[in-house]
């Protein structure tokens, strides 16, 4: 769960009691310090980014800084997410629109006041949004965007992401399109654009990128022990060790990495070389029990409770060999991402190694200070030297792409070395094939829109609703539930999702979902204008930062339901 | 207080003085526009596929959620400042909010009320300046202070209560005092107790109905547990930064400061730590102790960001809404939120637990060995995760067995705390009744049987 006590509560967890222990070192040598030491005390910044600095570190936060957003359209939505993007501290954002403010806007729009009626609510929108950092530029460009499309389309190109708040149906699909045109482009970065749509309770957002390489996904664990396939060093320490004329404190502070490597390693010796398999794992744990010389060695508690690492063979990780397999990673140029490169250098590493590089790090055990230390040690040496290994097929590729050595940086390596199971590609798609109703449309309808029973069956709906609310809004030129007559809309609806899904009857929930959808009259409810502002932001943030596992690519929020539902179009 | 937003214009109806003749004018147009609440008022006056029967709507919802509903919000927070602005924007006009922090600079990457200037000030107080600032119509009313210095009076005035707190503590009191609360006779003593709670790209937000849903109690053993250094991992065998973190902050500040307490918001106390934690470390070899580091550890740092915040006070307030005009069903009664990959909700009904200390009618069985005494009893109610208190007090049938407070029980039941369980209850264990200021006014029943 994600609570935790909070700061008063954890001195009361702490042991207050300390128990006097035989064994105990000295612990007032232990704080005799010889040369000072440096500081490093946090300056300002880092003291007002410290919370999200523990979540995306320095190289996130950096990523952040150069951050240029552009949101298309000003609605409260709109202007949550920008909030939620200044206040971590992005470079600077743009609020795109010749709209003037009117009373609904600043009934539901934190980030306008009563005296903005009338003026124009880019102007407005960014003055109080700049309030929130004075380090984050904003500026208000009040030209009507689909104007300035045609006049000067790379202005849309020179941001970093786009965000399209309540824009009109076919003017975002154009900027879409020109986006999706300039990504496409070799040597042009991506900038993808996240399309918001907001009714009442229901909301959407969309994801069109061409492809994101997610650089750490911030796994639960990044440790690599493979106890079955011990490097030499640690098998050649394992087997070293003497544990009959151990001393019981040595004895019961060995690490049960090392213990697991020792047992399997006899095993082996007593079996012709063969591995303890899931059959014997109870005669392989009673040989670990067998060795305690105390039944409370706690180290062998840990071994036992750890034993089924020796018959679990570790294996090159099914996303990884997934990554591996793709065609711009399996052949690449000098102008490929650096993640493609990197991957591609493991896939030819991986030809003369079973597996991926070892991880330096250690999950906590118990053990003595010294042999924790000591394995750390060997676990760092083995990390070295597969680096070092990995950097020289590295440098033959980039040789073989006319890059030279050093083309990646040295930080990215051994970030991806260290990391390798780690990270992701994600395969976008442009929005107006997310728009279409064939490909995945068709069949979300057929899997889970026909089918009432299917999980996903009202999530579907509710976007079919918002689509077809689109297509009304298109030809009307208002949105559905504006106008008194919510019934006769709900009517047209039901018959444009009968024409997209090739439906005669309207299965299950499709009709509920569009009585929802129309109730909203596509107005911004302020809650979940704020709702659907954090996960556009969150999205952003995973998108600039190249850390976690962004949305692919589709979700729909319910805030009658209280769920969100992620699909793929 | 708080100067913030107010930088051009005015702080509330009344203060519209300093306006310059346009701006007044456009105020006065917002204001007389009736139309102005139209994306609040679609919900209010239409009906949802999923509204309840009872639903009327129209102006009698319009007018409670405008005129009547008084609504508390505890933490001014990161989830606080979120949800104080969402109640404004929806419609709640008479809202009150309580906190007795003051800004911290750390703060200011979320709680979006605050400015670098307000550093230092009160959180409850700031808040609700700026909120009436910027819209207007609205009165919140701040409290600087702790809800434990309130009584269940106190709390009986609201409709709906809010809370944003990071504090355990804090939820547990004011969950069993919402709970206790509770009389049949009279419907108004069921206060709804909304509850939210993030922690980096995750949260979670639930309702609870006090006595008729499962409470914050009942899910007491959900919660991760915190991470405890054994003393002699900290003292003797230290592997990892944070043990030598753990043994400048535990071990070493009560031995070199004697009466002084630590503080984790002084920086040169931290800088103590840090510089006796490196030391320490580099004795050991150890890698990886750093500034940041040793604050997090002894604060308990938790990840917090302004995006999470978001989405999980929006649900609150969502529910809040939901709850004060019937519009639509509300939650049932938990919403569980992951963002770390992709976005992923979980909403689901949490069952209400029978042997819950605080909305339970039953006794929790605890089977204990024949050679513990009272003080192992004692110590295992503070630690075991489905009861974490902090100072309980045993009574059995017979009268006190271990009482911390008043001072004169205390004497006359401290040496009980070396005896044998066994002895005191008889062969057959038997009830046990604890109180613990965790739970105010709340008595844990205890079955004890021996093994
Ligand atoms: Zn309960």
């Amino acid at each position: 769960m994600p609570t935790r006590p909070s700061d008063s509560e954890v001195t009361t967890t702490r042991p207050t009691k300390i128990p006097k222990m035989e064994d105990s070192i000295d612990v007032v040598s232990a704080s005799t310090a010889t040369a000072p030491i440096p500081s490093y005390r946090p300056d300002a910044k880092e003291r007002r980014y410290d919370r999200q600095l523990r979540l995306w570190a320095s190289s996130g936060q950096k990523s952040l800084e150069q951050a240029r957003v552009l949101l298309v359209g000003c609605n409260a939505t709109g202007c949550q997410s920008l909030k939620n993007l200044v206040l971590p501290g992005i470079s600077h954002f743009t609020i795109l629109t010749d709209a003037k403010t009117t009373a609904q806007d600043v009934a539901t729009n934190f980030f306008l006041h009563p005296e903005s009626l009338g003026q124009n609510v880019a102007d407005e929108a960014v003055k109080y949004l700049k309030e929130l950092n004075p380090a984050v530029e904003g500026v208000a460009n009040v030209q009507d965007p689909a104007t300035l499309l045609k006049s000067e389309p790379d202005f849309f190109t020179s941001f970093t992401l786009a965000l399209c708040c309540d824009v009109d149906p076919d003017l975002e699909l154009s900027i879409a399109d020109l986006l999706w045109q300039h990504s496409s482009t070799p040597g042009n970065r991506d900038v993808p654009l996240m399309s918001i749509r907001n009714s009442g309770f229901i909301g959407r957002i969309s994801i069109q990128l061409r492809e994101h390489c997610v650089i750490d996904t911030h796994p639960d664990s990044t440790h690599t022990l493979r106890i079955d396939q011990p490097f030499p060093e640690l098998e050649t320490y394992a087997r070293s060790l003497d544990l009959d004329s151990m001393d019981s404190m040595e004895h019961s502070h060995i690490p049960y990495l090392v213990l697991l490597v020792r047992a399997l390693c006899d095993w082996r010796d007593a079996h012709e070389g063969q591995a303890p398999s899931f059959e014997f794992r109870d005669e392989f744990k009673e040989t670990l029990r067998k060795g305690k010389h105390k039944y409370d060695e706690e180290n062998f508690d840990e071994a036992i409770g750890q034993a089924f690492k020796c018959w679990n063979t570790s294996e090159i990780p099914y996303e990884v060999e997934s990554l591996l397999s793709r065609d711009n990673v399996k052949n690449i140029t000098a102008s490929s991402h650096n993640l493609h490169i990197l991957l591609h250098t493991l896939g030819i590493y991986l030809q003369s190694h079973p597996l991926p590089p070892i991880s330096p790090s250690l999950p906590d055990m118990h053990s003595s200070t010294e042999s924790y230390i000591t394995l750390q040690n060997m676990y760092k040496r083995q990390y070295q030297s597969d680096l070092a290994e990995y950097k020289s097929v590295l440098d033959k590729v980039l040789d073989s792409v006319g890059l030279p050595s050093g083309a990646v940086p040295v930080t990215e390596i051994e970030s991806f070395v260290k990391n390798s199971g780690g990270v992701d590609i994600v395969n976008g798609s442009p929005l107006s094939a997310q728009r279409d109703v064939k490909g995945l449309t068709r069949e979300a309808i057929n899997e889970h829109f026909a089918d009432p029973e299917s999980e996903n069956h009202l999530a579907i709906a509710e976007h079919l609703a918002i689509l077809a609310a689109e297509r009304y809004r298109t030809k009307h030129s208002i949105w559905p539930g504006t106008t008194s007559d919510t019934t006769a809309d709900c009517q047209i609806l039901e018959e444009s999702i009968k024409e997209m899904s090739g439906l005669t009857a309207l299965p299950g929930m499709a009709k509920e979902a569009i009585v929802e959808v129309v109730r909203g009259g596509f107005s911004s409810l302020p809650t979940t204008a704020a709702f659907i502002g954090g996960l556009v932001a969150q999205e952003a943030i995973k998108l600039v930062t190249d850390q976690y596992s962004p949305l692919d690519n589709t979700v729909i929020v319910d805030l009658v339901k209280s769920t969100t539902t992620a699909f793929k179009l | 207080m708080g100067a913030n937003g107010l930088a051009n214009g005015s702080s509330s109806l009344s203060g519209s003085n300093g306006l310059n003749g346009e701006s007044s004018k456009r105020y006065a147009s917002y204001l007389a526009n009736s139309n102005r609440y139209e994306a609040v008022d679609r919900m209010l006056d239409r009906r949802g596929p999923w509204t309840d029967e009872q639903f009327v709507g129209g102006s009698e919802a319009k007018a409670f959620l405008r005129q009547k509903a008084k609504i508390l919000v505890i933490g001014a927070g990161g989830l606080g400042c979120e949800i104080l602005q969402n109640l404004a924007l929806t419609g709640f006009s008479d809202i009150h909010v309580i906190d007795m922090d003051t800004i911290d600079i750390s703060n200011l990457n979320r709680q979006f009320l605050f400015r670098e200037s307000d550093v230092g000030k009160s959180k409850a107080l700031c808040a609700a300046d700026f909120i009436m600032s910027r819209v207007p119509g609205v009165k919140v009313t701040p409290y600087h202070g702790k809800i434990q210095d309130h009584a269940p009076d106190f709390y009986m005035q609201f409709a709906i209560i809010i809370a944003g707190l990071d504090s355990i503590s804090a939820r547990r009191w004011i969950n069993a005092t919402l709970v206790n609360m509770v009389d049949e006779e009279n419907e108004d003593s069921l206060k709804p107790l909304i509850d939210g709670g993030t922690e980096g790209f995750k949260g979670q937000a639930r309702v609870i109905l006090p006595t008729i849903t499962s409470c914050y109690e009942c899910s007491i053993d959900m919660l991760t547990p915190p991470t405890v250094f054994p003393v002699c991992t900290i003292a003797n065998t230290p592997r990892l930064p944070e043990h030598c973190i753990e043994w400048a902050s535990v071990l070493e500040w009560p031995k070199t400061f004697k009466d002084k307490k630590l503080d984790t918001d002084d920086p040169e106390h931290i800088e103590w730590l840090y510089q006796k934690a490196t030391a320490r470390a580099a004795m050991f070899k150890i890698e990886g102790v750093t500034w940041q580091l040793t604050q997090g550890v002894v604060k308990n740092i938790i990840p917090a960001i302004a995006s999470t915040n978001a989405i999980i006070a929006a649900s609150c307030c969502n529910e809040a809404f939901k709850i004060a005009t019937t519009c639509a069903p509300y939650l049932n009664n938990y919403m569980m939120y992951t963002g770390n990959s992709s976005i992923y909700t979980y909403t689901f009904e949490h069952g209400k637990r029978d042997e819950c200390p605080v909305c339970g009618g039953e006794a929790s069985l605890v089977r204990i060995s024949k050679d513990w005494t009272l003080e192992q009893l004692v110590e295992h109610l503070k630690e075991a995760q489905e009861f974490k208190l902090s100072r309980p007090s045993l009574s059995s049938e017979s009268g006190p067995l271990f009482w911390y407070d008043p001072p004169g029980i205390y004497e006359a039941t401290k040496g009980n705390l070396d005896k044998l369980v066994f002895d005191l209850l008889g062969p057959e264990g038997g009830a046990v009744s604890v109180t613990d200021k965790a739970l105010p006014a709340a008595n844990l029943s205890l079955e004890i049987q021996f093994e």
